[in-house]
Formats: structure tokens, C-alpha cells, sequence
């Protein structure tokens, strides 16, 4: 029995030196990557990593920010549009870099115009990291966004994350690392990210980066993206500011809002697309006088009108361009027997997009 | 005949329920979603059911065979194939048996292996880590019958988990995706059915253990309730996956259960992938142990002069050798197809021929009585 337990430890022992390791405090971990496209298949790429070492501030007691003056904080070069980027800056890290905690991407605009099909695939491949990371286009150079000073001391890998996930919650449609690659490895979908930009010394949300493949076509604007979600899923948390004259505006935060489709005629030449949404929210902000007793006709319907014109107008737009963020065409095959995807792109742009709204207001506030 | 299994080494027949569970969620539970919905689609499940619906009826035929071999000395299949075929055929077509059980458990171990070796460490050579994993198993098989059951009961309790953990996906389902519903033809339904069945192998290894099981009677409904449990936890998965992954998503994932553990974070913990990973070793431990247990009793029982403790070892060294002989990704996928084809043909077309062959081999008896009576 003794010689049976010595034997087990010694193997223990000497196998658990087998293999590399990779402790916390003697690598770098990257937190995000940039990607700049300089043309003729060349990306100029930064990666950021803070340091989780000899904390700078005192008291942080651990749970403070991570000094980033102790060591390397972002590494930047250029190599051939694919290359993986921490295989490319290994050469340059103080220390190991490692993959496994990746937060976020981010493109330019023309590295996202001259298409992600290369980065998409190696993330899918790539079994280090997260699939729920954030990817997003910004609108400028990604390496002057990492490697710029903020407001904040917090990395800006974690500041950008923050910023997109708490949007999420809000306005925003959720576009992480598996929606995006969902919406791109699926058949009759395209993805979007969102659009950000730095602004000074803070950064923003500047609407939806829309994507026909891998490839960028168009900016939804800010004021669509709560159309676009209330259409893509279903909320709780958005805000919509609708205008009733000019002037004179009413906002709501929706409380709830659902979406059905129903489809029909989906394999004929003009497939028609049902869209029935139900919005339930509180008035947060109003124009004074608006909400008196008859509010029920002047502004929730005035609203529903408002919502379904812009929305048509929204999608009307997709089909003229010939992206579908909105997963209309997967839909159109979840209701249709043998459904025809050849002819899809095709049959796209004539369908018949309609969208019935209806308003509930809820509450009005605390005050009369 | 061979003498009567010890009460002392027979386990309750509760524990039969535990056995067949966790010998049927193997090696498959992490990669069947693409290679079943390849050719279905949506449809997939409809194939997973019929397939996990068929298992019964090939228990219900083990169990037949199982029992009328009662009345004429221990109930498994090498004394069937030493009965009915006598001792050189018989041998033979106990020898091909135990192949086919070493190829489960080589299949198994080196699939692990591959996991291994792609998610987590991408250093680990083959031969080392096989040896780890061999000594739990001999450490496991010592012990005897009563151990690998145990394991097998406590592998139940930590695939829980594993299991439950699907709620996270099913925030994020597509329900639609499963519609249209039925679209598929039956040719292409069918193609898909030689896949799903590699997931449901294993539990064929019944006719190897089910004399250590106490009261068979009463064990009876523990092994339809084992298969009814798997294939419950197939079909949860196979739909969670169908609707987590678009379609040609789905297809691009080698593993996609664990593609979706990718997903999963929490504060303190990056990666629940790794930790499921390694959790896992549980899920995969009982099959390894099963097969490794079965074939060295099936040495023991051929050439009754090798003890089991000897038959184990040269066993294990077997599955080292075998498993470091398969260098890459691409012979585990060939050998995983080998054993899904024999597998198949195994209880679809021998089982059935087994039972119906026993029956004339008693009628051709009682004749052969009658006639010198």
C-alpha cells in the first residue's frame, strides 16, 4: 500500500512538470485587439494588455484599478491582413502574451469595408477565447482609440467593454462575438457591430455598423437603433423619443416590448413579412400640456405612427441595399416548407415589409 | 458451466440504472450535434429519438438472450458464444467481442485525449496523459465490479451539472430554428441515423455485466430507465445546440458543446470551458473502466489459467499503445467511423441473429433429446 501511494506522488510529481505554464504574474494579457486597415492586404495592429502586477495605487487592496505603469501596456505593428496578432508581437512583449482573456475587437472602418471573413474565422477556430467577447467598428483609428489617454484611469480595454455592455442593455441589440459569427456563419443573416468614436477624451456610441457578409456597408444612426432592437428582440430597457411637433417631444421608456412575425407567400416572387410589436412603457420626459385626457389618440397613436412609418422606412432601406441585420430571410425559411434559398437574394428586395405598433402607456410619472 | 458470481461482489439492481447512463453519455454527448444535424437539419432530434427509441428494443433483445441463458449457466455473452458455438468458434467470436469492446474504450480514451490536447493543453503528448488516465482506470478495475459500478454512480452525480448548465444556452435559443418542422426526406433522415448511433453505443456492454447485477428481474426496469435518461439528455442537447448555432454555424464546430461553454463567464472565472473539460474526465471514466473491466474478465473467462489481475495489465498497456498509435485528429475521426460501423451492425444485425439462433439451438435440443428419449 505505502510503495503503491509513493509511486502515485512520485508521478504526480514529475508529470506536472510536463507541461508550460502560464502564471498570472509573468504574462501579458491581452485584453483587446485593434485592427487598422493601411491597404494592400497590410493591417497596422495594437493590442493592449493592463498588468495585474505590483498594484501602483496603495490601498487597492487588489480589487483597485491595475497599474499599467509597471510594464508594457500596448504593443502595435504592422503585418499581412489574418495574421494572428499575438503571434505577430510576441517578438516585442516584455513578456509571454496570452490569449485567453480577450475583451473586445475593434476595426476601423476600411479594415471592416475590405471585410473580417480572415478575423471571423480565426476567432471561430480559436479555442482560447471567450465567445461572448464584444467586437465592434470604429469610426477613426483604432490605434489612436487604444493607445489614447481618458478620462478614466480603468484599461480601455474594460472602459470600451463597459461602455458597450451597459448600452446593450439599453438601446442597443446585443452584437457580441457569437451573435456576430451566428448572423455570419448562418445562411440568409448578415451581422452588425456596433459603431464607436472617440470624442475627446471620452468615448461613444455612434449608432449600428451594418455588414452585408463580412463586409461593411452602411452606419444605422443613432436615432434608429432602438427601432432596430424593438424588430430584432425582444427589451425591457429602451428609451424612444418621439416627436410630436416640432418642438415638442414625448419620451418613453418602454417597460416591455415583444415582436411576432408571421410570414406568408414566403417561396412566391413578393414574400410578405408580418411584423407585430407590442410596447408598453412609461413617460419619463413631456412636453407640457400634451398628456391631458385624450393622450390615448393624440400620442400613443400618433407614436404607433410614427414607430411604423420609420421602421418600414428602416427596412425598406436593408432591401434596398441588400443587408438583412434583421434575420428577415432565416425567418422567412423558419415559416416556409422547401423553402427556395437560391432565389433569397433575389426575392429580398421585393418583399412586402409590414409593421403594426402598438403603444400602451403605462404610467405618466409622478406629477399631473 | 462456470460457477455462480459471489453475492459479495454483485451489486443492487438500482445501480444498473447508473451503469447504462453513464456508459451511454460518452465520447459522442460533446460532438453529435453537427455530425447528426449534418445531413437532417433542423430534424436532427426526430433522428436522435428514433435512434434512442431503437435502443430499447435492442435492450429488450439483450435482455431476452440474457434470459433464456439462465437456465443453462452465467449470462453473458462469452458463455453464450462458448454454448452455442462451441470452444473454437466460440473463442473466435469472443475474441472479435472483445475487440470490439477495446475499440470502445480506445475510442473513448483517445477522444478525450484529442479534447485535451486541442482546448487545454496543446503540449500533451499522447502517451503520458494515457497513462495517467490508465492508472485511474487499473486503480478503479482492482477493486473489482463493485468499484467501476461506483464510478459509474458517481459519474452520474457529477455530469449534473455539466448537463444543467444548457439554461445558460437557452437564454439565447432560436426556437424557430427548428422549424420547419419534418422537412427532411427519409434518405437524408437516415444518413444521419448511423451518426446518432454512435452516441448511443455502449450500452450493448450489458451483456457483459449483467450477471453481477442482484435479482435481474427487478433490474429489468432500471436499464429501460437508464436508456430513457440518456436519451433524454441527447435530445436536450442536440435542441439546445440546433437552437444556440444557426444551421451552417452548427456545422463549423467540431465540438459544440463546448463552443458554447466559450460563452459562459463569470467574474472570477474566465473560462468554465477548461473547468468543464476537466469535469468531464468523470463523464469518460466509467466507459474506459467498463471496457477495460470487461475485457480482462473476458481473458480471465477464455483462458482460465490468466488471472484478471495480469489480463488487466496487459489490457491497459493495450489502450496506451493503441491510443498513442492514433497520431492526429484524423485517425480519431476514422476510428471513431470504424467503431460507429461495427457498432451498428453489431446490434442491429448480431444481436437479433444471436436471439434468434439460441431459439433454434434449444429446439434443435429438445429434438435431438426426444429423438435419443
Amino acid at each position: 500500500m505505502k510503495v503503491k501511494t509513493a509511486g502515485a506522488l512520485i508521478i504526480l510529481v514529475f508529470l506536472s512538470g510536463c507541461l508550460p505554464t502560464s502564471v498570472i504574474d509573468d504574462i501579458l494579457m491581452v485584453e483587446a485587439e485593434g485592427y487598422d486597415y493601411i491597404g494592400d492586404g497590410k493591417v497596422l495592429g495594437t493590442a493592449t494588455m493592463p498588468n495585474y502586477v505590483e498594484s501602483g495605487n496603495q490601498g487597492g487592496q487588489g480589487a483597485g484599478l491595475p497599474s499599467t505603469a509597471a510594464m508594457m501596456s500596448s504593443v502595435s505593428g504592422v503585418t499581412y491582413d489574418s495574421k494572428s496578432l499575438i503571434d505577430k508581437f510576441q517578438s516585442k512583449g516584455q513578456r509571454p502574451l496570452r490569449l485567453g482573456k480577450v475583451r473586445i475587437m475593434i476595426f476601423n472602418k476600411r479594415m471592416a469595408r475590405h471585410g473580417l471573413k480572415k478575423e471571423l474565422d480565426f476567432r471561430n477556430r480559436d479555442p482560447e477565447t471567450g465567445r461572448d467577447m464584444q467586437l465592434a467598428v470604429v469610426d477613426g483609428s483604432t490605434n489612436k482609440l487604444l493607445t489614447a489617454q481618458y478620462q478614466t484611469t480603468i484599461p480601455v480595454s474594460r472602459y470600451l467593454t463597459d461602455m458597450i455592455d451597459q448600452n446593450q442593455e439599453q438601446n442597443y441589440p446585443k452584437s457580441n462575438l457569437h451573435q456576430v459569427l451566428y448572423s455570419y456563419y448562418g445562411n440568409y443573416m448578415d451581422p452588425f457591430m456596433p459603431m464607436i468614436r472617440k470624442e475627446g477624451m471620452h468615448l461613444e456610441m455612434r449608432g449600428i455598423a451594418l455588414f452585408r457578409n463580412d463586409k461593411y456597408v452602411m452606419t444605422l444612426p443613432e436615432k434608429n437603433v432602438f427601432l432596430f432592437k424593438m424588430l430584432f428582440e425582444k427589451f425591457n430597457q429602451g428609451v424612444y423619443d418621439y416627436q410630436y411637433s416640432p418642438g415638442k417631444h414625448v419620451v418613453i421608456r418602454n417597460v416591455y416590448s415583444t415582436v411576432s412575425y408571421k410570414v406568408r407567400n414566403g417561396n412566391g416572387a413578393e414574400p410578405e413579412i408580418f411584423a407585430k410589436v407590442r410596447l408598453m412603457g412609461d413617460v419619463r420626459q413631456s412636453a407640457p400640456h400634451l398628456l391631458k385626457k385624450d393622450y390615448h389618440t393624440k400620442v400613443e397613436k400618433g407614436m404607433e405612427r410614427d414607430i411604423e412609418e420609420r421602421a418600414f422606412k428602416m427596412v425598406e432601406m436593408f432591401q434596398k441595399k441588400r443587408i438583412d441585420p434583421l434575420r428577415l430571410g432565416d425567418l422567412v425559411r423558419s415559416y416556409t416548407r422547401q423553402f427556395d434559398g437560391a432565389s433569397w437574394d433575389e426575392r429580398y428586395p421585393h418583399a412586402h415589409f409590414h409593421c403594426s405598433v402598438h403603444v400602451n402607456i403605462m404610467e405618466m410619472g409622478v406629477s399631473q | 458451466m462456470q460457477k455462480k458470481i459471489r453475492e459479495a461482489s454483485q451489486v443492487s439492481p438500482i445501480i444498473a440504472f447508473f451503469i447504462t447512463l453513464s456508459i451511454q453519455i460518452g465520447i459522442g454527448v460533446l460532438s453529435f450535434q453537427r455530425t447528426v444535424s449534418r445531413h437532417s437539419g433542423q430534424d436532427a432530434w426526430v433522428v436522435m429519438l428514433i435512434a434512442g427509441l431503437s435502443t430499447l428494443a435492442v435492450m429488450w433483445m439483450i435482455l431476452r438472450l440474457l434470459d433464456n441463458e439462465q437456465a443453462y449457466g452465467q449470462p453473458d455473452l462469452l458463455s453464450i458464444h462458448r454454448r452455442l458455438f462451441g470452444k473454437w468458434i466460440g473463442g473466435m467470436l469472443n475474441m472479435a467481442a472483445l475487440s470490439f469492446v477495446t475499440i470502445f474504450g480506445v475510442v473513448t480514451l483517445r477522444s478525450y485525449i484529442e479534447i485535451l490536447q486541442v482546448w487545454v493543453f496543446p503540449q500533451l503528448s499522447v502517451f503520458g496523459i494515457s497513462i495517467i488516465f490508465c492508472l485511474m482506470v487499473w486503480y478503479a478495475v482492482l477493486g473489482g465490479f463493485r468499484v467501476v459500478a461506483g464510478i459509474c454512480t458517481l459519474s452520474t452525480l457529477y455530469m449534473l451539472p455539466l448537463i444543467l448548465n444548457g439554461g445558460f444556452e437557452l437564454q439565447q435559443a432560436h426556437f424557430s430554428n427548428l422549424l420547419p418542422l419534418l422537412e427532411h426526406s427519409p434518405q437524408s433522415l437516415m444518413q444521419s441515423y448511423m451518426q446518432a448511433i454512435h452516441s448511443y453505443l455502449g450500452f450493448e456492454l450489458v451483456l457483459f455485466f449483467h450477471p453481477f447485477i442482484k435479482r435481474p428481474e427487478a433490474a429489468r426496469k432500471w436499464y429501460y430507465f437508464g436508456l430513457l435518461t440518456a436519451l433524454y439528455i441527447y435530445l436536450m442537447v442536440l435542441i439546445l445546440a440546433l437552437t444556440y448555432f444557426s444551421q451552417a454555424e452548427l456545422q463549423t464546430e467540431i465540438w459544440p458543446t463546448l463552443t458554447f461553454w466559450k460563452a459562459i463567464h463569470f467574474p472570477l472565472l474566465e473560462h468554465f470551458d477548461i473547468i468543464g473539460i476537466m469535469v468531464f474526465l468523470w463523464v469518460f471514466l466509467p466507459s474506459i473502466s467498463m471496457s477495460a473491466w470487461a475485457i480482462s474478465r473476458g481473458i480471465k473467462q477464455t483462458f482460465p489459467i490468466i488471472r484478471q489481475k495480469y489480463a488487466l495489465i496487459f489490457v491497459l498497456v493495450l489502450f496506451v499503445i493503441l491510443s498513442a498509435m492514433i497520431r492526429d485528429g484524423a485517425r480519431v475521426e476514422w476510428i471513431n467511423n470504424l467503431y460507429t460501423m461495427i457498432g451498428f451492425y453489431f446490434i442491429y444485425a448480431y444481436i437479433p441473429f444471436l436471439l434468434i439462433y439460441q431459439l433454434i439451438h434449444k429446439k434443435m435440443k429438445q429434438k435431438q433429446t426426444k429423438g435419443t428419449g
